[in-house]
């Protein structure tokens, strides 16, 4: 297979992914604002932090209100984060290998782009907006379902599915980081439990979560639950035995598979539960440089 | 009943379609006879269009369509704004050529690709031809197209053009003519492919009834063709299409002919030469790359010796080519032979090396850097067509007849800064064939392209490419100006 193709389909799955996530977050957030109308804690900043653009974002906004982040995430060009960008990118990158995809995932992408293109966000009647971003998250897996159903597993599968676990590993721990790291202390009162619960929901984590941990939500069950669970598909854990899975059918995989395999084993080692905010996010930020440098070394072997 | 009645429009709809009211051209119509009957080895066809009313056309015209948008045939066209992508348009009603007729063309195209093969062989070494006194001999060296760096190359089996195509048209009596000879990077092929396929769903019926002669082997022969231009004694050669990109008017073809292949689609950055091998990248690491089938054109296809601002070639192509490391297809310097000047050599070429008569005629051209020549052409140029030497795809083509007297006195000024750049030809009044507009069939100008492999041997597409001019009397027939497309069948009959 072509170096270009394979960095075609990974960055094109990447970007997929990373359009799912942001509109989950934001989803989330939308929803969370309608039980506590009044409270301005719960603003929309952490949006921006966990993304780490907020540079980027005072450099053009002033306040960090409903309106200014949602254009921001949705509409600026200068974010190469904004979900414009994100379908931008994905159709730049689906180009040259349309060919190579099943005919089905290609329509899933060009309605996605049609939904986030044709629309501004600030247009969106208030009573639909929810409704819009939803839409957005099944059509993003749409377009991972058809691949899931159609396309022979080979090189070309293998190299989507690495960028959709890179990227999703990545985008956990910075919704987990953000979530409880930079948010708890600002707390004005205590709504942790709801907190923890618009966390998992964020990951459509809350049933799984249930059945598993059978009790109240809390800080220490929840946290152990998305980056340790070794079941639940959108769990750090999960998502770096997958990565693991892709390399291994992967050639030339050697250096790859061990850089894999020691942040496994290390994130089985680790005692998450009673991690204070300091050690949680200092552990987070190592993740997503670990997962950071595995993402420099498919480019180094394989682009 | 009722409905009919009262619905009138549905009432002409269902009224059957009728030779006896076919508008007849001045030109010779592959279907019609001056005398409003069906030519005898039409007949069948041609009963069954009598068959069908407006209603069913437009059906038919709808599906065809449709087939072709499900599909994603398209093509890129360039304007102000950017290229865009269109939709092929191709026209549901066959253009039929008899097989006995068409035995013949392909006896001459084989003839003519053979000796323009031979001959740009010779251009780049003995130089027999040029020394023959036949032609100017600076009409070759001095052209644009003429690759010094070709100099004492030989290429396996003389084949430099390995892949060509030949426009032909068909005069007022309805003999084929050679209008031009594309031996650079032809494109189209494709879409005959294409246009078969869509036909087949389109028309089953017809099918099963007229013994058309299958083309889908073109694929097939292409990758033996290729195979066969490799240095490399290889049996599976490793093979690649080189593509400008996705921007690219015929990036459709490519993708297309990589695939039918199972080839890979290259751009220039995928490919890296290391001491004089060309190697493509992979995930799997360096590949060596024995043959490229290039669709770029031979100024871009290597910084190192046409463009140095290429960005969609390959730096030291050429020099693992001139070293035997790899095949180029077709080959680099081709286009001395593409030249319309050139062009009215053909027939004393196949008389120099094959020591045959032509086959196939060409049109008379003159040349407008021969003052005898010239001075014919200024005098009746309302009757002529006058075209650049070095350009393809219909641009740059004047025709007289269009022109009024300021214009003409305009093109004559333009003629005279840069004769030797320009022939001009008797304005040809190519053949018609019924073609579906809006809401009946009405004749409109046409034109064939047959795509000829030259390995071991030669190969000659079962017909073509047929292209139509959509407009009513106009005779330009590229897809980039508003040409249409229709599928080709050669019948036994």
């Amino acid at each position: 297979m072509l170096s270009r193709s394979a960095k075609h389909l990974y960055w094109l799955s990447r970007y997929v992914e990373r359009t799912e996530n942001i509109a989950r977050m934001i989803d989330v957030n939308l929803e969370l604002i309608l039980d506590f109308p009044d409270d301005h804690s719960l603003n929309w900043k952490p949006l921006i932090d966990t993304l780490d653009i907020n540079d980027l974002f005072e450099s053009k906004y002033k306040n960090y209100n409903e309106t200014n982040v949602l254009n921001f995430l949705f509409e600026d060009k200068k974010n190469s984060s904004s979900l414009k960008n994100c379908l931008v990118m994905s159709k730049y990158n689906i180009e040259t290998i349309k060919d190579d995809l099943p005919k089905s995932a290609n329509i899933s992408l060009n309605h996605l782009y049609e939904h986030i293109i044709d629309n501004k966000i600030s247009k969106v009647h208030k009573r639909k907006k929810l409704q819009y971003i939803t839409n957005i998250v099944s059509m993003t897996q749409n377009f991972f379902g058809s691949i899931n159903d159609n396309l022979s597993r080979g090189y070309e599968f293998e190299f989507i599915r690495l960028g959709r676990f890179v990227e999703r590993t990545d985008m956990i721990s910075r919704i987990i980081d953000c979530l409880c790291v930079s948010k708890s202390s600002k707390q004005t009162h205590d709504f942790s439990t709801m907190e923890w619960i618009s966390m998992l929901t964020t990951l459509s984590a809350q049933d799984a979560f249930r059945k598993e941990a059978k009790g109240e939500a809390n800080r220490g069950e929840v946290i152990t639950f998305l980056l340790k669970n070794d079941s639940f598909p959108r769990s750090v854990f999960r998502s770096l035995i997958t990565i693991e899975l892709c390399l291994q059918n992967l050639p030339r995989n050697k250096k790859l598979l061990q850089m894999i395999s020691r942040l496994i084993s290390s994130s089985e080692r680790s005692k998450l539960y009673n991690f204070d905010d300091k050690r949680l996010h200092l552990y987070l930020d190592n993740l997503q440089k670990n997962v950071s440098s595995i993402d420099s070394k498919i480019h180094n072997i394989y682009f | 009943m009722d409905v009919i009645f009262k619905k009138g429009d549905k009432l002409i709809k269902k009224m059957k379609l009728s030779w006896s009211k076919y508008e007849l051209s001045k030109s010779y119509d592959e279907y019609i006879t001056p005398k409003r009957t069906v030519r005898g080895h039409l007949r069948k066809i041609g009963n069954f269009f009598e068959s069908l009313s407006l209603n069913d056309l437009q059906e038919l015209d709808s599906a065809t369509k449709s087939a072709i948008k499900s599909m994603g045939i398209n093509f890129r066209v360039y304007s102000d704004e950017g290229s865009v992508e269109r939709t092929w348009p191709l026209d549901f009603i066959p253009r039929i050529i008899k097989k006995s007729e068409w035995d013949n063309v392909e006896k001459g195209l084989k003839q003519r690709t053979m000796a323009l093969n031979y001959f740009i062989e010779d251009c780049y070494n003995d130089q027999r031809f040029l020394n023959s006194g036949i032609i100017n001999k600076s009409l070759i060296t001095a052209s644009k197209y003429y690759l010094k760096f070709c100099k004492g190359i030989k290429l396996p089996n003389k084949s430099w053009a390995h892949i060509s195509g030949s426009d032909l048209i068909k005069d007022i009596k309805g003999i084929f003519h050679v209008l031009e000879d594309n031996l650079r990077v032809p494109s189209g092929v494709s879409y005959m492919l294409e246009n078969r396929y869509v036909m087949k769903r389109v028309f089953p019926d017809l099918f099963s009834h007229y013994g058309v002669s299958k083309i889908d082997e073109y694929p097939t022969k292409l990758y033996e063709c290729l195979v066969e231009a490799s240095f490399s004694k290889s049996k599976k050669p490793e093979i690649v299409l080189l593509t400008p990109g996705i921007y690219n008017s015929a990036y459709y073809e490519h993708s297309y002919l990589a695939q039918q292949m199972g080839i890979d689609l290259v751009e220039g950055s995928d490919l890296i030469v290391k001491k004089n091998i060309v190697y493509k990248k992979t995930i799997e690491g360096l590949q060596k790359v024995d043959v490229i089938y290039r669709r770029i054109d031979d100024d871009f296809i290597d910084p190192e010796v046409g463009n140095p601002h290429s960005v969609i070639g390959v730096k030291g192509l050429i020099r693992a080519w001139k070293n035997k490391n790899v095949a180029i297809v077709n080959a680099p310097g081709c286009g001395i032979a593409d030249d319309k000047a050139v062009y009215s050599f053909v027939p004393e070429m196949i008389n120099f090396y094959l020591k045959e008569d032509p086959i196939l005629p060409n049109i008379k051209t003159f040349m407008l850097s021969n003052k005898q020549d010239r001075e014919y052409v200024f005098q009746n140029l309302k009757k002529m067509v006058t075209k650049p030497v070095a350009e393809s795809g219909g641009y740059g083509i004047s025709i007289g007849k269009n022109l009024n007297s300021k214009e003409i006195n305009k093109l004559k000024k333009d003629l005279m800064k840069d004769p030797k750049n320009y022939v001009a030809q008797p304005l040809i009044d190519l053949s018609t064939s019924p073609t579906f507009r809006k809401d009946s069939l009405f004749p409109r100008h046409l034109d064939l392209r047959p795509f000829i492999l030259s390995g071991k041997k030669t190969y000659v597409t079962v017909g073509g490419l047929t292209r139509v001019a959509l407009k009513r009397g106009s005779t330009v027939v590229n897809s980039s100006q508003g040409g249409g497309s229709k599928d080709t069948w050669v019948v036994d009959a």
